[in-house]
This record gives C-alpha cells, sequence and structure tokens, in this order.
C-alpha cells in the first residue's frame, strides 16, 4: 500500500475543517441576525439564554434537530428529501478554494474562482427541487419565482467578476488576493467600485437574501420554496443560506478587498474581518429595505446591472489592452 | 495512483449509466432531469480524470447550471403529468427498433474498443486557459465564430417562433 497522497490529506483536511466552520457560522449568524433584527426594530432581540442570549442558536439548533420530520402527502418522496441535502452539499465545496491566508487554502486549483461559480450554481436547483418535490402550490411559486431571479442574476455576477479577472490576469483567487496592496487604495475596489457594486447587488440577489428574497417571501408565499418542510430539513435550507452567504462576502473580499491583506494584523485575521463586515452589510440590507416586488427585481437586473456590467466590462478591457500598449 | 483512476473512472461511469436509464426510464419528469443532471455531473467527472478542469467546471455551469434550470423552468411552465401519451408504453416493433438502434452502435462501438485496444496514455497535460483562449480566438478563430452564428441563429429562430404565435393567437 502506498501512502495517502499528500494534496488528498489536504482536502480532507480541509473538508473536515470547513465542515466545522459552517456549523459554527451557522450558530454566529443566527445569533447576530436576530440581534441586529431586534435592536433595527427598536427590541432586545434574544437575551434569556446566555448573556445577550449567546447560546440561543445552540437552544434553536437543538429545537431543529428534534423536531418531526413531515413529509405532505403526494409529495415525491425522492426528490422531496434530496433537495435539503443537495443545497448543502455544494457548500462544503465551495469553500475549499477561498485563500484565508497567504497559502492557507484547502485546495490550490488555479480555477478556483470557476469552480465556485460554476457549483454555487446548483443551490438554485436544490430550491427547484424542493418547491417542485413539495406538491404545494406555494412551494412551486417560489421555485418558479427562484428559476427567474437566478438566471437573470447570475449574467451580472459573471460579467462583474469577469472584469476583476480581466484586470487581474487570472482566475486563481490566491493570484488574484496576491496582486493587491496591503493598504485600501492598492485593492481591486478601488479600480473596479462598479463592478463591486454590480457584484454585492448580484450576490443578494443569488442567495435569496432581502430585499431580493421573493423565492420565499412570507407574507405572499408563506416560506416559498421551504413551506413544507420541518426539521432539519429546514435547517439544512437554511444553513446553506448561512453557508452561501459566507461564500460570496469571501469571493467579494478576494476579489474587491484585498482578501488577507492589511497592516499591522496577520492575513487570516483581516481575511474574517472583512467577511464579517460584509456580512453584517447583508444583514443590515435585509433588516432596513423592504422587499422589491418581482418586476420590480427583474427591471433592476436587466435594465440597470446587465447594462451596466457589460458597459464596465467592456471599459475594463479597453484599458486593460491600453496599459499593455503603453 | 493508477488504480484511484481506475476506481475513479468505474465510479463516474456508474454516475452516467444509472442517470441516463433514470432519465429515460422515469415516470415523472422532474426526476428525469435528476437523472440528466446526475449524467452531466458525470460526464464532467470524466473531464476531471482528463485533466480537463476548465471543461468540467464549465460542462457544470452551463449545462447543470444553466440549462438544466432552464428546462426545469420549461417543465414547470407546462405542468406536464405523466399520463400524457409517451407515458404508454411502446409497441413491440418499436421496442424492436430501438433495440436495433441500441445493439447497432453499441455493437460496432464495443468491437471497436474489444479489437483495437488502445495502450494507456500518461497523465493528459492540461491545457491552461490562456491555451485555449489563443486557440479558439486565433487558430481555430473562424469555427469558434461560425458556431456563435450558428447559436445566433437558433436564438432569433426561437423568438421568431413564439412572435409569430402571439401575433396570431
Amino acid at each position: 500500500m502506498n501512502a495517502i497522497p499528500a494534496e488528498l490529506l489536504r482536502i480532507l483536511i480541509g473538508l473536515v475543517a470547513v465542515a466545522a466552520s459552517v456549523g459554527l457560522i451557522g450558530l454566529v449568524m443566527v445569533w447576530v441576525e436576530r440581534k441586529v433584527a431586534g435592536h433595527i426594530q427598536r427590541r432586545p432581540g434574544p437575551f434569556e439564554v446566555g448573556p445577550s442570549g449567546v447560546l440561543q442558536p445552540l437552544c434553536d439548533a437543538l429545537k431543529l434537530v428534534g423536531k418531526q420530520l413531515f413529509m405532505p402527502s403526494g409529495a415525491d418522496p425522492i426528490l422531496f428529501w434530496l433537495a435539503p441535502v443537495l443545497a448543502f452539499l455544494p457548500v462544503l465545496l465551495l469553500f475549499l478554494p477561498l485563500p484565508v491566508g497567504d497559502g492557507l487554502q484547502a485546495l490550490n486549483i488555479n480555477l478556483g474562482l470557476l469552480l465556485i461559480l460554476a457549483f454555487s450554481g446548483l443551490a438554485v436547483l436544490s430550491v427547484l427541487l424542493g418547491g417542485w418535490a413539495s406538491n404545494n402550490k406555494y412551494g412551486l411559486l417560489g421555485a418558479a419565482r427562484a428559476v427567474a431571479q437566478s438566471v437573470a442574476y447570475e449574467i451580472p455576477l459573471l460579467l462583474s467578476v469577469l472584469a476583476v479577472a480581466f484586470v487581474a490576469g487570472s482566475l486563481d483567487l490566491a493570484e488574484v488576493v496576491k496582486g493587491q496592496g496591503t493598504w485600501p487604495w492598492n485593492w481591486n475596489v478601488m479600480t473596479q467600485p462598479l463592478a463591486f457594486l454590480i457584484y454585492f447587488v448580484s450576490a443578494l440577489g443569488e442567495t435569496n437574501r432581502a430585499p431580493f428574497d421573493l423565492p420565499e417571501a412570507e407574507s405572499e408565499l408563506t416560506a416559498g420554496f421551504h413551506t413544507e418542510y420541518s426539521g432539519m430539513g429546514f435547517g439544512l435550507f437554511f444553513l446553506a443560506e448561512y453557508a452561501n452567504m459566507v461564500v460570496v462576502c469571501s469571493v467579494a473580499t478576494a476579489l474587491f478587498l484585498g482578501g488577507w491583506h492589511g497592516p499591522v494584523l496577520p492575513g487570516p485575521v483581516w481575511f474574517v474581518l472583512k467577511v464579517s463586515a460584509l456580512m453584517l452589510l447583508m444583514v443590515f440590507a435585509r433588516w432596513t429595505y423592504p422587499r422589491v416586488r418581482f418586476d420590480q427585481l427583474l427591471v433592476i437586473n436587466w435594465k440597470w446591472l446587465l447594462p451596466l456590467a457589460v458597459a464596465n466590462l467592456l471599459l475594463t478591457a479597453f484599458f486593460v489592452k491600453l496599459a499593455q500598449f503603453a | 495512483m493508477e488504480y484511484m483512476a481506475k476506481i475513479a473512472f468505474g465510479f463516474y461511469t456508474l454516475i452516467i449509466l444509472a442517470g441516463s436509464i433514470l432519465a429515460v426510464g422515469a415516470k415523472s419528469l422532474v426526476r428525469s432531469m435528476v437523472g440528466l443532471i446526475a449524467t452531466l455531473l458525470g460526464v464532467a467527472g470524466m473531464y476531471m480524470l482528463l485533466n480537463a478542469q476548465f471543461m468540467a467546471l464549465m460542462q457544470i455551469l452551463i449545462y447543470v447550471g444553466a440549462i438544466c434550470v432552464l428546462i426545469f423552468f420549461a417543465i414547470m411552465l407546462t405542468r406536464a403529468d405523466d399520463g400524457g401519451e409517451e407515458a404508454q408504453s411502446a409497441s413491440v416493433r418499436q421496442n424492436l427498433l430501438a433495440l436495433l438502434a441500441v445493439l447497432s452502435v453499441g455493437g460496432i462501438l464495443g468491437w471497436l474498443v474489444l479489437t483495437r485496444p488502445l495502450a494507456t496514455t500518461g497523465v493528459p497535460v492540461e491545457v491552461t486557459i490562456e491555451k485555449l483562449g489563443l486557440g479558439l480566438l486565433g487558430t481555430y478563430g473562424l469555427a469558434f465564430e461560425l458556431i456563435s452564428v450558428v447559436l445566433l441563429v437558433s436564438m432569433a429562430g426561437a423568438v421568431l417562433l413564439t412572435w409569430e404565435r402571439r401575433n396570431g393567437k
């Protein structure tokens, strides 16, 4: 028997670390989200369990695990249970190519960005399957909305990412980070502010976060695609949503905000700080902006984000060529 | 490492076969589509095995992430149930013809593989995206542009079809 190859071991360790951190992030984000929501609505949020309610997510998780799993009659049993698993599994893969620090990367692949974009597309499939297999009209409506939304928002997202890839000349996230400097004015966000804005708005749309959480709009569709899911079926969708948020924020950090670069503090700390700041921004956006109507959602995308992203890409290509000749 | 490659090959082949059987045989259209997705993922795995990472990821991004989602959209909008005429079992003649088609293609391919075995080649060299881009826009520029024209024509055709129906009501 040969020894296990080092690359395989690296991926295994990375997977274990990712699985652990996804669980931890889920717990922390539930607390942060409820606390922020509480304070924005002038109430304290959870504070009974533990100091300032920090143990509340643990109780929530225990409750979710302990709940009975229901399946509506007439639902497709295989697809119904496949959907939450399919929502969660690709997430583990999405974390692998993220460059947390210099050389601190679970999977060093030169197409890391493409890997993330490819596998994040599986998320919408899980929403579709879940909504369809529930045999529920709200579920189906949520799924139908999810398709139109994700097909639309994926395009400006890709175009804005492409603009940065043009400047950096690489699809390797670690390479893109290495091309940026220590101070904020050396980051890509200074040369590509429009791309950053487009990326962030499209990322909100892609992760189904408010104000673009149309597939699960509570006021119209009860809970949209996950109406019929109870217990950990819902829990997995929920966890996947937070994990996807972390992924899009990490990609934004690596592409636009200089990744692990930063003065004084060590790299991974800076990375986590920047990702947390973006996550907090997403949470603030959720609790301050009202949900858009569906036609507004599509108008924002097709009439604003898409033309702007194309124009930005063309301008970037022009200047990159100009810089090559100069 | 060779036995690992063989295990991976067997695994992907299994996924492709099971997925395609599900895609053709399932009663429910959505289940068929899940089979199709499994097949496409298996093919992506095969690309990975050939050290064509870019192809594999593009396969997932475009076929699984975009095309399957659009197919799903069509299924959902038409709300096709499994009681249509396609769901009826086929006649003996149709089955025989299908068997003939499978046997002719499978027979030729199997005969080729069995009589002209290919010596195992080494680990394929990975083609970088730079090379791929230069090839597509340089050496094979004409073919590349022709493909885009074909895509444009099909897109225009789809728009035209819906346009006529909308006007005719």
